[in-house]
């Protein structure tokens, strides 16, 4: 099933093929990847000592353009040397999504989360514009919605999740910004539509319904941000006396760490937003603004809405769900994540696959921060294994939530699979809101996700 | 050391936002100094107490106005890492304030009485 290359005896490089990009792009690509580099001659003294790159002719295919997968790519292409690396993605543009609550809350213009996947991809890297749709790893092979089968020696799955609005029967994604219905998950637009919403509902009042569903989630604080923001609004437009919020949440609980859930609840209780739990949201009537919840004794409740925030169910998309690479049992099973060890984020069945970001089958962590901390272990590991070594580096399950608590304030939460607070700066309180986690929200954490990106961070 | 590359690559990645506003202010500060250290006379020593105090005024007001250019406010300032950390921004504007000034104070004819 695997094919490392002996790095004793590395055989020539294989050219890769060039991705069919105009003139001006690839110019522009240059230029951005020789500022790219920059800081890490600048700044030689502070990066960890370099080693020489492993010398393979591999085939190593990633799958997803997302944050992960791009990073990987990156570090990859200065890790391996004679490597041929393939990216599967149909999608051209690259969103910043821990910046859709700044656009769905009226913080951030729309463009601030919108750019190029081919700014950021390493020179020399194959891309294959289309989508997977059936991974086949007893074969080593990705096959394409165009017909195309892709063989690989080691594959990075970086697919992100699959938002199941499905799942909700009458939902419609693009009557998002209608009828006050919002969801900041899908896009860019969405997240404007739901802010153009969000602006309707605090000028008049009325009644707000905000839901959290069951599944695993990306970016877990989103609903309890937009929660925070939707009552921020009410108040500086003065409406809040007119108004009622709700937070329905499918759980027993609004966040999967004990201490910020009950941080944020008591937060919650002094705000005057009042939490029902076990509340599923199972059914929309938009037109009728009205919003049908099971709870676990299978009792129907239909609550009228003003506004509503739907955050959709969450799973691992089809190909990925329906093949051999997703868990077969346990927890992960049901949303067809992917199975990989926890900590070498290498899958438990097929060694030659390893998984990135919100697709990964492991307790928390779907942000970008988890991206942070994790793409320099896949990418280590990845070589390790390439190499004909075991996977050594482990990865603790950092993430990383910057809660927004009002416009202007937010709290920098960091904690790990066990649920620990892990602050990156020890001085910073997790659970105190404070300008600083604001500043680091609003204006830092962008720069930040872009060294990711490219691979240096 | 991870924290230190960290904030080096933000602030890499902030400038590169920004780079021809960087470009331009190095290359007006660089013509300042050239210029001053060209200039028979020119009065460093004298010209470093009002940059300072230049510098002082800009980090002051930098202080009571980046929390608002950045959709904050004074009143969120609840713990000392906020204050802080503001005070670093104020002092890093303050810095760059003084700079500029420095070389065009030096370059200033004394007054009479001096």
């Amino acid at each position: 099933m695997i094919s490392p290359t002996n790095p004793k005896c590395p055989t020539a490089p294989t050219a890769p093929t060039a991705p069919t990009a105009p003139t001006a792009d690839l110019a522009r690509r240059r230029w951005l990847r020789a500022l790219a580099l920059a800081p890490a001659g600048g700044f030689a003294t502070v990066t960890a000592p370099s080693r020489a790159a492993t010398k393979s002719s591999a085939h190593i295919v990633i799958v997803g353009s997302g944050l992960g997968g791009i990073a990987v790519a990156n570090r990859l292409t200065r890790l391996l040397d004679g490597a041929r690396i393939t990216i599967i993605d149909r999608k051209e543009e690259h969103n910043y999504q821990p910046g859709y609550t700044l656009v769905a809350t009226g913080v951030w213009p729309v463009g601030k989360v919108q750019d190029r996947n081919i700014d950021y991809q390493p020179a020399g890297v194959q891309w294959i514009r289309d989508m997977a749709v059936a991974f086949e790893p007893a074969e080593n092979t990705v096959v394409t919605a165009g017909g195309q089968r892709v063989r690989y020696d080691f594959l990075v799955v970086a697919t992100g999740v699959h938002l199941d609005y499905a799942q909700i029967e009458g939902m419609d994604v693009s009557a998002i910004g209608r009828e006050g219905l919002t969801s900041v998950y899908p896009s860019p637009q969405a997240a404007q539509a739901t802010w153009a919403a969000m602006q309707d509902f605090a000028a008049r009042g009325g009644e707000a319904v905000m839901t959290l569903p069951a599944t695993p989630l990306k970016c877990a604080g989103a609903p309890l941000k937009m929660t925070f923001m939707l009552r921020d609004r009410l108040h500086r437009a003065g409406t809040l006396d007119r108004s009622k919020i709700t937070f329905e949440s499918a759980l027993a609980n609004v966040f999967g760490v004990k201490v910020v859930n009950d941080n944020v609840l008591a937060r919650w209780k002094t705000l005057g937003i009042d939490v029902a739990y076990t509340h599923k949201l199972v059914a929309l009537d938009i037109g009728g603004r009205r919003a049908t919840f099971t709870t676990p004794e299978g009792e129907r409740l239909e609550r009228p809405y003003d506004f509503l925030h739907v955050v959709p169910p969450m799973r691992a998309p089809d190909a990925l769900k329906n093949s051999a690479l997703a868990w077969q049992e346990g927890p992960f099973a049901a949303g067809g994540w992917l199975e990989v060890d926890k900590s070498s984020l290498q899958h438990r069945r097929f060694p030659n696959v390893f998984g990135i970001g919100d697709i990964n089958g492991t307790p928390r962590g779907k942000t970008a921060a988890t991206v942070k901390k994790s793409a320099p272990v896949v990418a280590h590991n990845l070589v390790e294994v390439i190499a004909g070594r075991a996977p050594d580096q482990n990865f603790d399950g950092y993430t990383s939530c910057p809660l927004i608590t009002r416009e202007g304030s937010a709290m920098l939460i960091e904690f790990d699979y066990e649920g620990r607070l892990t602050p990156t700066l020890p001085m910073v309180d997790p659970l105190h809101d404070s300008y600083f986690a604001w500043l680091m929200k609003y204006r830092m954490l962008k720069p930040a996700y872009m060294a990711v990106l490219k691979g240096r961070v | 050391m991870y924290e230190v590359w960290l904030v080096l690559n933000i602030l890499w990645e902030i400038a590169l936002g920004i780079w021809p506003l960087l470009l331009g202010g190095i290359v007006m500060w660089g013509v300042l100094m050239v210029t001053a250290l060209r200039r028979p006379g020119a009065r460093w020593r004298a010209g470093m107490p009002l940059a300072l105090t230049a510098g002082a005024i800009v980090a002051v007001t930098a202080f009571l106005l980046v929390p608002g250019g950045t959709r904050s406010s004074l009143a969120e300032l609840s713990y000392w890492v906020d204050w802080a950390n503001l005070a670093a921004v104020a002092v890093g504007f303050g810095t760059v304030a003084a700079l500029i000034a420095w070389p065009l104070l030096a370059m200033r004819e004394p007054s009479r009485g001096t």
